[in-house]
């Protein structure tokens, strides 16, 4: 039993001495690694992706995933700016009924993939991918491919304003990470999130409403979704339809080498967190090393593999398909 | 007749269906080599969604086919200046040996197949940047047509391609009807519980149908460089969606044991046919995408057999 | 004032209960006993609601009532222990506790977890269990995971008006002896809060803690006794007790088998958790049956023969190799046959057609450089198909849809046409109407016949003793009797029960 706890509790702790590992391996080998500029350029590359995992953190943790997120970015990013220009294009005027405008359809977003998954009892995986596919034609007729220029200095202000060193973004993004912990910590609905990964069936037959639970699930993420496509438009000044590219692979990698396993049931925000910051210390390390971009694609494959590889645990599972 | 016994009929008799509805929109269209153009143009998507099809019957997905067709793109241009014609059976290896890796990853580390597919097409992206430096590759004109001419350009006026494909298609026919991977595959998607219990080596077929669909993704891209002349690391990119289409709406169901490969030759016909009614319906092309991304959902929801899903996740 | 009245239940083709008449009354314990088939889950599930009875009535205090699910018989003070865990591992002890009723301490979608603990501790303490709440579920062990169950459904005390009935389903299967004895301390205190209904295997047991006891088979309740007179005897005579047709089992067609030639051989063979120090042989020309109660580990020797488990001690010999390696496609190269209890799942692939069932684990005999000779494989089924008389429309038919004998004489001409000559029958007349039922006893004995070795887990004792050479009474694991049973000097079924349970 004790040699039990002791794998959990390694299995627990395992993402985070990764993560110091690997900055103290690249501040050996360049020690201008470790500097506050340094980690403000991380936690700003990091910040869209978090949000966007956190969203996606919740849906794993019920069992399922979701592979939307790259549309529903999109999406989001893109009305946002549509609405935001047409509201006067700054915060100071009208522009602000942008943000919350643009949180709803990340909600709304999310509500058709989860009804879509629920309602025609499709695998979350193809109902996602499907819903993603729509998402980013959806931007794509929207814009007709072009960009948005989203060059609000309020706005921008999220990027531009420091504090502490770090960007005012940093902090919000601080902020919606608590707000995430107290959904999963102290909420019915967060709670539901692992009663429905850790047992559907058990939970279904204690009363839960499995389906409302999960179309919910798939509805919140899609708010989160919404976060990460603001802070990514603020970063870049930019909205349009490459706004969503590669947020899929990234937060989903993100999750699993966090810890929250791919079956359901474990793991939570904090574990994303540390997740997010391993994929963009590798990032970053790999360019301080003086690596070239696009190997981080190949890298984030072998990391998902590695980590799913690492949490399962095999002798449990009959099938996988 | 009822319903059950219906399906199986639906993917030709929706494509019949849609074929008189653009039909009688523009009788154009029905041109025998309006027709033709038309087989010869999804001829690439087809060769990719025949080699999706093996991995879907067996209840598995990949979604790495594109990633490789992209990556072997931006290969065969760098290895013709060096092989020759000999790029081609390289290039068809490479792209089983990914297949072979995504197979191993889901079959024996028992990762998820859409995950472990994802990563694997993420490696091979990550391969197809650095070998082609994030730009477009050309193929020299000259090497092109002494290796790979034969690729292009027609034959009793049908596109090379198009017979390409055919000639794939009866390969893969033959596969699934007449060989024991064949017979294997059939067994494992209908009743893999039984297949075990019957002693067959589930998870080195399951792997070879992995390396199959990564060869046949691997020809696509081949045949779309030499088409194109080049290759470029997003040369492929918006052949994943209607390539997973054509196997399902062809009646290949996500849980796989049904359908095959004649069933994605319809499926990619009716792929063909609703792209080319957008032209004529003056849809933008934009648009494509959101409709393909609907018709992917309801062909799923149509298909699955959900007595094999005890909780849909 | 909880009572069933002639309840019946029905199932296409089973009359699984039979005018049942049970009751049971304030703060007593039940007891309810029966061979495996007797229909005590099904008479189990009528009551917490997972099934709805056809006919008869359920009453409480009298009145009628109808349950539609679990949920509305726990409304009625109706609860369930499971025998599997049905505790989400992940949550803590207390959010399993009051799963699906959080509401209570939900205020602004905000759960309030000071309250939902110490609400936990109050029930926690009337299972005398002293852990904290918030400890998750997957850290107890089984015996406190028990207990929580128990909690769990006490908490039915506060919210329903009326007495509780609440269901042991066989509690003590994964509990230790002192473990036991505080089970039972624990139900005897609790008797003030509730009424217990007490199903188990294990006889003595029942007798230790029922005041009453119901035995069943057949799906009828066949006695019900105090348990102050009952005794262990009476009561297994009375579960078994019916009389064997010999010509029904082809008793005349038992051949003496053939002590020299050995076919399997396992010595002192163990895998823990379900079977240690098994050894047996089996012969060319012999059934040998193994009998005991559902888990006694009978289906994992079958599944370490066959290839589909590993042995982890002792060895498993295979006409004259010992096995190395364990896989279906080793086994099924030595020539062992496997006949599933899930035909439907295990047996038979449904979708493809008989002639491609027969040959699926002989393919390399049907095939040059991987390409199947597909004539030879019909000429192949068509022999069979007619050599086993199977009642389908041609080699092309589907098997998913033949009937379940013809089902089962496929998945045997599998075997048999691929040379198979040691068989693993389990459960092989499950669900099986009486002519195919005969017809697979025909078959036995004709495999007999050919030197074929049968290892069989019979669907009920009377089957395994009208057709095997040699009986292993198997009990928690374990070989606890080895009978002969060459014909008319087989054991009773009352020799075999004795050792079971």
């Amino acid at each position: 039993m004790s040699n039990l706890a002791s794998r959990g509790d390694l299995q627990r702790w395992a993402p985070l001495l990764v993560l110091v590992a690997l900055i103290v391996f690249f501040t050996l080998v360049n020690p201008n690694f470790l500097s506050l500029k340094n980690f403000a350029r991380i936690s700003i590359s990091a910040t869209p992706p978090l949000m966007v995992a956190i969203g996606a953190t919740f849906i794993i943790i019920m069992g399922s995933i979701d592979l939307s997120m790259e549309g529903s970015v999109a999406v989001c990013a893109v009305i946002f700016a549509t609405l935001f220009t047409a509201l006067g294009g700054t915060l100071g005027g009208w522009g602000w009924v942008a943000l919350p405008a643009c949180l709803i359809v990340g909600a709304i977003c999310g509500l058709v993939t989860g009804t879509v998954h629920v309602g025609l009892r499709i695998p979350s995986f193809m109902a996602s991918l499907s819903m993603g596919f729509v998402g980013i034609g959806l931007s794509l007729m929207m814009t007709g491919g072009d960009r948005i220029r989203v060059e609000d200095p309020l706005f921008r202000s999220l990027l531009t304003q420091r504090f502490l060193g770090f960007p005012l973004m940093v902090h919000v993004a601080f902020a919606v990470l608590l707000a995430a912990w107290f959904i999963q910590r102290k909420t019915t609905l967060g709670r539901n999130f692992y009663a429905v990964g850790g047992g559907e069936e058990l939970a279904h037959a204690s009363g839960l409403n499995v389906r409302r639970v999960r179309i919910a699930g798939f509805a919140l993420a899609g708010v989160f979704y919404a976060f990460g496509a603001l802070f990514a438009v603020a970063q870049l000044g930019i909205a349009e339809t490459a706004t969503g590219y590669n947020f899929m692979f990234v937060s989903i990698t993100s999750i699993v080498v966090g810890g929250t396993a791919l079956w359901g049931g474990s793991g939570g925000v904090w574990n994303t967190l540390v997740g997010v910051l391993i994929v963009n210390v590798i990032n970053n390390g790999m360019i301080v090393m003086g690596l070239p971009r696009y190997v981080q694609d190949g890298v984030l494959g072998l990391l998902v593999i590695i980590a799913v590889v690492l949490s399962t645990d095999r002798k449990s599972l009959a099938f996988v398909k | 007749m009822n319903l059950h016994s219906l399906k199986k009929h639906f993917p030709w008799m929706t494509l019949v269906a849609l074929t008189l509805f653009v039909g009688i929109l523009d009788p154009n269209f029905l041109r025998l080599d309006n027709l033709i153009a038309l087989a010869g143009d999804i001829s690439t998507l087809f060769i990719m969604a025949l080699g999706i099809t093996f991995v879907i019957y067996i209840g598995s997905i990949d979604l790495s086919a594109q990633s490789v067709a992209n990556m072997i793109t931006v290969l065969a241009t760098l290895f013709l200046a060096q092989l020759g014609w000999f790029a081609a059976p390289v290039c068809i290896a490479i792209g089983a040996l990914f297949g072979l890796v995504s197979g191993y990853v889901s079959n024996r580390l028992k990762v998820p197949s859409f995950i472990a597919t994802l990563a694997v097409g993420g490696i091979a992206l990550s391969v197809g940047q650095y070998a082609s430096g994030q730009k477009a590759l050309y193929m020299d004109a000259g090497l092109r047509n002494e290796a790979f001419g034969w690729i292009i350009g027609t034959t009793a006026g049908l596109p090379r391609e198009m017979i390409i494909a055919f000639v794939l298609l009866v390969v893969a026919l033959i596969i699934e009807r007449r060989t024991v991977l064949g017979r294997a595959l059939q067994a494992i998607g209908a009743g893999e519980p039984a297949a075990i219990a019957s002693g067959l080596r589930v998870n080195r077929y399951k792997m070879i149908a992995f390396a199959i669909s990564g060869a046949f993704a691997a020809m696509a891209g081949l045949i779309f460089a030499v088409k194109l002349s080049g290759g470029s690391p997003v040369m492929a990119n918006g052949f994943l969606l209607p390539a997973i289409v054509a196997v399902l709406v062809g009646g290949t169901p996500l849980t796989g044991g049904v359908g095959g490969v004649l069933n994605t030759f319809i499926g990619a016909l009716i792929v063909a046919v609703i792209r080319t009614s957008m032209l004529y319906l003056n849809v933008p092309p934009t648009a494509q995408q959101i409709f393909f991304g609907l018709v992917l959902v309801g062909a799923i929801a149509l298909t699955i057999d959900r007595s094999k899903v005890r909780t849909v996740k | 004032m909880f009572e069933l009245r002639k309840v019946e239940k029905n199932f296409p083709n089973v009359r699984a209960l039979k005018a049942i008449d049970f009751e049971i009354r304030r703060g007593e314990i039940v007891g309810l006993v029966g061979e495996n088939g007797a229909g005590k889950s099904t008479l189990m599930k009528v009551i917490y609601g997972a099934y709805q009875h056809d006919g008869g009535e359920v009453l409480i205090d009298g009145k009628a009532v109808r349950f539609e699910n679990p949920r509305q018989a726990m409304q009625k003070g109706i609860g369930m222990v499971f025998q599997e865990q049905s505790l989400i591992p992940n949550l803590s002890v207390m959010e399993n506790i009051f799963l699906g009723f959080e509401q209570q301490f939900v205020k602004l979608g905000v759960v309030n977890w000071k309250k939902m603990a110490a609400a936990a501790r109050y029930q926690l303490a009337k299972v005398k269990l002293d852990i904290d709440p918030k400890t998750i579920t997957s850290k107890l062990s089984f015996a406190q995971r028990q207990l929580v169950e128990l909690a769990k459904v006490l908490t039915l005390e506060e919210r329903v008006d009326g007495e509780l009935v609440i269901l042991l389903d066989e509690p003590t299967s994964v509990l230790a002896k002192e473990e036991v004895e505080l089970l039972f301390k624990l139900v005897r205190e609790l008797r003030s809060r509730a009424a217990f209904i007490f199903v188990s295997h294990r006889l003595d047991e029942v007798l230790e803690l029922a005041d009453r006891i119901y035995v069943m088979k057949d799906g009828e309740v066949v006695d019900h006794v105090s348990s102050a007179e009952a005794s262990a005897e009476n009561i297994q005579h009375k579960m078994v007790g019916r009389d064997i047709s010999k010509e029904y089992y082809r008793e005349e067609k038992q051949l003496a088998y053939d002590a020299d030639r050995v076919l399997v051989e396992l010595e002192k063979a163990t895998l823990p958790g379900h079977y240690q120090d098994i050894s047996f042989q089996l012969h060319a020309g012999e059934v040998l049956a193994l009998v005991g109660t559902e888990g006694s580990g009978r289906e994992a020797i079958l599944r370490t023969i066959f290839g589909l488990q590993k042995l982890v001690l002792g060895t498993v010999t295979i006409k004259g190799c010992k096995v190395e390696s364990f896989s279906a496609e080793a086994g099924v190269a030595s020539g062992v046959g496997y006949i599933p209890r899930e035909r439907k799942i295990e047996g038979i692939v449904g979708g493809m057609n008989v002639y491609e069932n027969i040959t699926l684990s002989q393919m390399s005999h049907y095939s040059r450089f991987g390409f199947l000779r597909i004539g030879d494989e019909k000429a192949t089924a068509r022999d069979w198909i007619s050599k086993l008389s199977i009642k389908a429309s041609s080699e092309l038919a589907d098997c998913g849809n033949l009937s379940g004998g013809n089902q089962q004489k496929v998945v045997l001409a599998k075997w048999r046409s691929g040379g198979s000559d040691i068989i693993l029958l389990d459960h092989p007349t499950r669900g099986l109407d009486i002519g195919a039922k005969e017809d697979v006893y025909e078959m036995v004995r004709a495999m007999n016949a050919d030197g074929v070795g049968i290892i069989l887990i019979a669907d009920t004792l009377e089957e395994a003793i009208g057709l095997s050479h040699t009986i292993l009474v198997i009990k928690d694991g374990a070989i606890q009797k080895r009978f002969e049973g060459s014909p008319g000097a087989k054991p009773s079924l009352f020799d075999l029960v004795h050792y079971m349970i």
